[in-house]
């Protein structure tokens, strides 16, 4: 990109900085700063032109164009902002859909306009239960929404019109049974799945760094296609697919693992995908990212930017895509919960801040900030304003959306975006090496690699390395107890009465049918390999169990009984 | 031969935020503890793993609310399996008020963030049963990995 005039002078700069540099470190002692990023990258103290001389022009690019680096649109944010997506759910439906009414009232919004609703489901769900199980005690309508049923999707969006909203289901494994009461829901008001917007997460994948239960890693897959084989045919605005980056960061791993293992996992879904008979054009533009942004603050605008990049040349180079839709990385942004902390709550208002305003400058394109209570309790009503004023403040006020890519060309961002990447396909490399991201699964090699850099971490901050205030360093007592956010204590008697209203008053005879088919179907399609896949059957099976008011509970008992069910690999 | 302190971690098998006990899991093996780490759905399964593996220790980790039905459930199963001298603690996102409460029940200690492993370590090592006997140690020349 750089002349060989400009090549000389940018070393000869180099050198006469160096010297000066060298002059004060020889009368001053370090304070400390790491000369490495928080992935253990290397980093220089000043960079040159002459730092990313080995990068073509192309390899940066032009914001929407191929590769990506600089962002998916032409216009970034200057038609369109990004998507305020926090996440909401607590409670019974109605208490979830109290705080949806209300941060739509305080200005929170999707795409053009449009209302987004960015929804948990709780821990019972997440565990595929029914909430008068006796693992449930204590834990409906935590973390999430009290949701189970299609009845419980109409208390949840009653009067709202389907048509004109994006919900996001944040499921775990339940994600099949969710998207058919959604649309078993959506079908009792005259409206059909291919006219529904929103994601479905599929996040099955996440159980090789995260979490506690899940189907066996292969089953999983397979699982995971089939419901991106049935909405690639019948719901052309469905996203299929979230791939859980921010999950990685938050289990302890850095952001090349973080993305190294996301785009590993890609290449294997893609594969599988295609072995069921997909075109990689049909379903990889309904793909998107949830990706964390944490602490190292050019890390991790860079890691979003070398993620563009390589994302899209190995699905074009690899897989052969050619839409620019299959090529983009559409961001939603998590601002990290595990960086947060419990000591001085209020602090986590500049961390998220940072976290948020660096997502801004990487071009993401919808965001959730999180509540400065977060390392609490569920978020009060005030700091989930207040993160969504986070949001506001930066949209509305700083002008940073006036241009894209506003870090592009910096020295050391483009450096440190091309060190990220390279790093990151070498993570790709190991896994590939492995056999792919479930073999690699298998091994337990992907949850060892993320918990070792969990251990390096905390051993930095145990000896004060890495500094975060409040914990290592100005520390101090505690102030009074913060506010903290309390469900309602007759949320679990009543989820349980309506889930026993729900048996009794349901067609029984219908339930049974829907059920002894779904189950049927799912025994055959534990049997059955990836390239078998593709006649949607369990999806339509799954469809039609929810219409007779199956809940989440027993869809769920029927494919871990088919596919088998238990601690991760 | 001197028998290593047993502590079985375990988590609700909902709570998916595990980063802290396979921490603990990491630092309690290094420091020469024998760890049993594992999920449950219902009480029930910590204490047949408890009594199964004979551990000294059990310690719940919990970062998505509903810990207190569990801990009820557990410290009644405790008495009525004759575990009373098993050392319970707990970790994780777990309010002031709550924890209160908890030792009140009989929980022995609850870690809040900010707390470190080498607390849970000194802390099991003063209020483990037979705490302060040579037969029940930690011994790190025995660490076997």
């Amino acid at each position: 990109m750089f002349d060989e005039k400009t090549l000389t002078e940018s070393r000869e700069a180099e050198a006469r900085w160096r010297a000066a540099f060298d002059r004060l470190g020889a009368r001053m002692e370090s304070n400390g700063c790491p000369s490495e990023t928080q992935s253990g990258l290397p980093i220089k103290n000043a960079y040159f032109p002459h730092d990313i001389e080995h990068l073509e022009f192309n390899q940066i690019g032009t914001p929407g164009s191929y590769p990506f680096t600089r962002g998916n649109l032409a216009a970034q944010y200057q038609f369109m902002s990004w998507a305020n997506q926090p996440v909401i759910g607590y409670g019974l439906p109605e208490h979830t859909r109290e705080r949806m009414d209300y941060l739509a009232a305080q200005g929170m919004v999707g795409y053009f306009g449009r209302p987004f609703y960015n929804l948990v489901y709780d821990l019972v769900s997440h565990e595929g239960l029914d909430p008068d199980h006796q693992g449930a005690r204590g834990r409906i309508g935590q973390c999430g929404m009290a949701v189970y049923s299609v009845r419980d999707m109409e208390r949840l969006f009653s009067g709202l019109d389907l048509r004109k909203i994006n919900v996001v289901h944040i499921t775990y494994y339940q994600v099949i049974p969710a998207l058919a009461q959604y649309i078993a829901y959506a079908e009792r008001l005259g409206i059909q799945p291919g006219e529904l917007r929103g994601n479905s997460m599929n996040w099955y994948h996440q159980s090789a760094y995260v979490g506690m239960t899940a189907f066996p890693p292969d089953q999983a897959l397979k699982l995971a296609v089939e419901l991106i084989s049935f909405c690639t045919k019948h719901m052309p605005r469905w996203n299929t697919t979230n791939f859980f980056c921010y999950g990685i960061e938050e289990a302890g791993g850095t952001a090349v693992e973080e993305i190294g293992l996301m785009l590993a996992f890609g290449k294997e879904l893609v594969r599988a995908c295609v072995a069921a008979g997909l075109k990689p054009d049909d379903f990889l533009p309904r793909f998107g990212f949830q990706i964390a942004q944490a602490n190292d603050f050019f890390e991790e605008v860079a890691k979003i930017r070398a993620m563009r990049r390589i994302w899209a040349t190995t699905m074009h180079e690899t897989f052969g895509a050619s839409d620019p839709r299959s090529l983009q990385v559409r961001i939603h942004t998590h601002t990290s919960g595990a960086v947060l902390t419990a000591q001085q709550p209020l602090v986590n208002l500049i961390r998220t801040t940072l976290h948020a305003f660096g997502a801004a400058l990487a071009g993401t394109q919808a965001m959730e900030v999180s509540s400065y209570d977060e390392a609490l309790a569920i978020p009060t009503a005030e700091a989930a304003t207040l993160a969504l004023r986070v949001q506001q403040v930066i949209q509305e006020e700083t002008n940073v959306q006036a241009v894209s890519d506003p870090l592009a060309g910096s020295y050391y961002v483009e450096a440190l975006t091309d060190q990220i990447a390279k790093a990151a396909l070498a993570v790709v490399e190991k896994v590939e090496a492995q056999g792919g991201y479930v073999a690699a699964q298998h091994k337990g090699w992907i949850r060892r690699e993320v918990e070792r850099s969990a251990a390096r971490w905390r051993g930095m901050v145990n000896s004060g390395e890495r500094r975060i205030v409040g914990q290592n360093c100005y520390v101090r007592e505690e102030g009074p107890e913060p506010e903290i956010f309390e469900i309602s204590p007759d949320v679990e008697q009543i989820a349980i009465e309506r889930i026993r209203e729900l048996r009794a008053t349901r067609d029984s005879a219908r339930f049974e049918r829907a059920m002894r088919d779904f189950e049927v179907v799912a025994k055959s399609f534990a049997q059955r390999e990836v390239s078998e896949l593709g006649d949607d059957n369990l999806m339509l099976a799954a469809i039609e169990a929810a219409r007779a008011d199956a809940t989440t509970g027993e869809m769920m008992s029927v494919l871990k009984s088919a596919l088998t069910w238990g601690p991760p690999h | 031969m001197e028998r290593r302190i047993r502590v079985l971690l375990a988590k609700p098998t909902q709570d998916c935020h595990d980063r802290g006990v396979r921490y603990l899991m990491r630092m309690l093996r290094d420091n020469g503890f024998e760890v049993i780490f594992t999920n449950f759905l219902v009480a029930e399964e910590i204490l047949s793993s408890a009594l199964q593996e004979d551990v000294d220790v059990i310690g719940i980790s919990s970062s998505s609310g509903g810990h207190m039905p569990v801990f009820e459930d557990l410290l009644a199963g405790m008495r009525k399996q004759g575990l009373d001298d098993v050392l319970l603690v707990g970790g994780g996102i777990i309010p002031p008020r709550d924890i209160r409460a908890l030792k009140e029940w009989g929980v022995a200690e609850v870690f809040r963030p900010g707390s470190s492993a080498e607390d849970l370590i000194e802390f099991i090592l003063k209020n483990v049963r037979g705490a302060g006997v040579d037969a029940v140690t930690a011994d790190k020349s025995e660490m076997s990995s």
